[in-house]
């Protein structure tokens, strides 16, 4: 107890001894941020981009302004599965509203779709705790994609001696949930629009280089 | 059966004229035969099958064009398939997931269902309450093949046996008749 208090009240000691050393209170005139107050963390743990966009802050909006819709960024890095087969799960709830994609979802038998799941739940509850969303219900998918993760390489053995690189294949999904009802599909193009479109570009053939 | 061969000597005339023939006879059955024109040969007794002295050396060259060989007759991609054709392939509407319009509210507990499933949290519960039961009936009969051939009834804290329960076997539960009455859960007590 007591050979603790002494460590305890040295540290402190050796803290309060270096405390000049201390370079916020150096640089105190330079604007410059320190590394120290930057996450410094090993190659592994890097911040990605898409979680960053997260922190963006946009200025308060002027009375007149129509209302921003918050913007919602989640990933989850490293899913122990196919980028391609994701795909798939991530152009089905493109677009939708998150009660949907929860329900189409819930019943799909692939193993991706339980991980986009629990991403989709994580997002809307931070949505709600952090980024001041309303209803839980409010809110729609407006981006949904997968991307490569890091593989790892092993070898798979054949016959006759002959070997393959078997690849472990892991990947990132990523997701934007808007505030708002999902906007309304596109209507297919019909043919009369196409055909107004190309009477359009008819029409705008002009001579250049001239008066 | 003998057969007779008469041979005379050819006249001046009609010897150039055979060695014509002869040489037109060649030319015409060995047209399409490699090697040199064939001459008269002496035909010796030889055996069935001629062994073939270099037959070793053979067999180990031809090891490795036989693997080689067949590829040729194998099929191969002839051009690689660009990005565009895979996409058009891969993004196919018939690759991608259909959506499920079958799935519905349970009345019961709220979660999601398909509609021709049972609702899975409801099967949950029902299952545990079940499992328990089991236990109950397994201290009861304390052992194995003691099952009896009358019916059972699952009985909670303060139900008494009713008319209909007579003559069958009492499972007591300590705990309040579960909430979930629907049919599904008596389907399941009067399945023991």
């Amino acid at each position: 107890m007591a050979a603790q208090a002494v460590t305890g009240a040295g540290a402190a000691w050796a803290r309060n001894l270096l405390s000049w050393a201390r370079p916020e209170r150096l640089l105190a005139s330079c604007s410059i941020s320190l590394l120290s107050n930057i996450q410094t963390r090993t190659y592994q743990q890097n911040v990605g981009r898409w979680e960053k966009k997260n922190r963006i802050v946009y200025p308060p909006q002027l009375p007149g302004e129509p209302r921003r819709p918050a913007e919602i960024f989640h990933c989850r890095r490293d899913i122990k599965y196919s980028k391609d087969k994701m795909w798939y799960l991530a152009k089905l709830i493109k677009g939708m509203s998150i009660d949907q994609a929860l329900a189409q979802l819930e019943f799909n038998d692939k193993k991706g779709a339980k991980v986009i799941k629990e991403v989709l739940l994580e997002a809307q509850e931070m949505a709600v705790r952090n980024h001041n969303v309303e209803f839980k219900s409010n809110l729609h998918i407006a981006d949904s994609f997968s991307g490569k993760g890091h593989y790892l390489k092993r070898i798979r053995y054949h016959g006759r001696g002959m070997f393959g690189i078997m690849e472990k294949v892991r990947c990132h999904y990523f997701v934007k949930l808007v505030e708002g009802p999902p906007p309304p599909p596109e209507a297919p193009q019909t043919g009369f629009d196409q055909a107004k479109e190309y009477v359009q570009q008819l029409r705008n053939r002009t001579i250049i280089h001239t008066l | 059966m003998a057969a007779l061969v008469v041979f005379w000597s050819p006249a001046r005339g009609l010897r150039g004229l055979m060695q014509r023939c002869w040489g037109q006879l060649e030319r015409s059955l060995l047209r399409g035969l490699p090697g040199p024109p064939w001459a008269p040969a002496l035909a010796v007794q030889a055996p069935a099958t001629l062994p073939d002295p270099l037959e070793d050396i053979r067999e180990e060259s031809n090891k490795a064009p036989n693997f080689l060989d067949s590829i040729f007759w194998m099929a191969a991609p002839k051009k690689r398939r660009t990005i565009e054709v895979n996409r058009c392939r891969r993004r196919h509407p018939s690759k991608l997931i259909k959506l499920k319009t079958n799935i519905d509210v349970c009345p019961e507990c709220g979660n999601l269902k398909q509609k021709h499933v049972l609702c899975g949290y409801c099967y949950k519960k029902i299952k545990m309450e079940t499992g328990l039961i089991r236990v109950q009936i397994k201290e009861k009969e304390a052992g194995p093949f003691n099952a009896p051939t009358i019916e059972t009834v699952v009985l909670y804290e303060g139900e008494k046996p009713t008319e209909r329960d007579e003559g069958k076997r009492i499972i007591e539960r300590k705990r309040k008749r579960p909430s979930c009455c629907s049919l599904l859960f008596l389907l399941f007590i009067y399945l023991f």
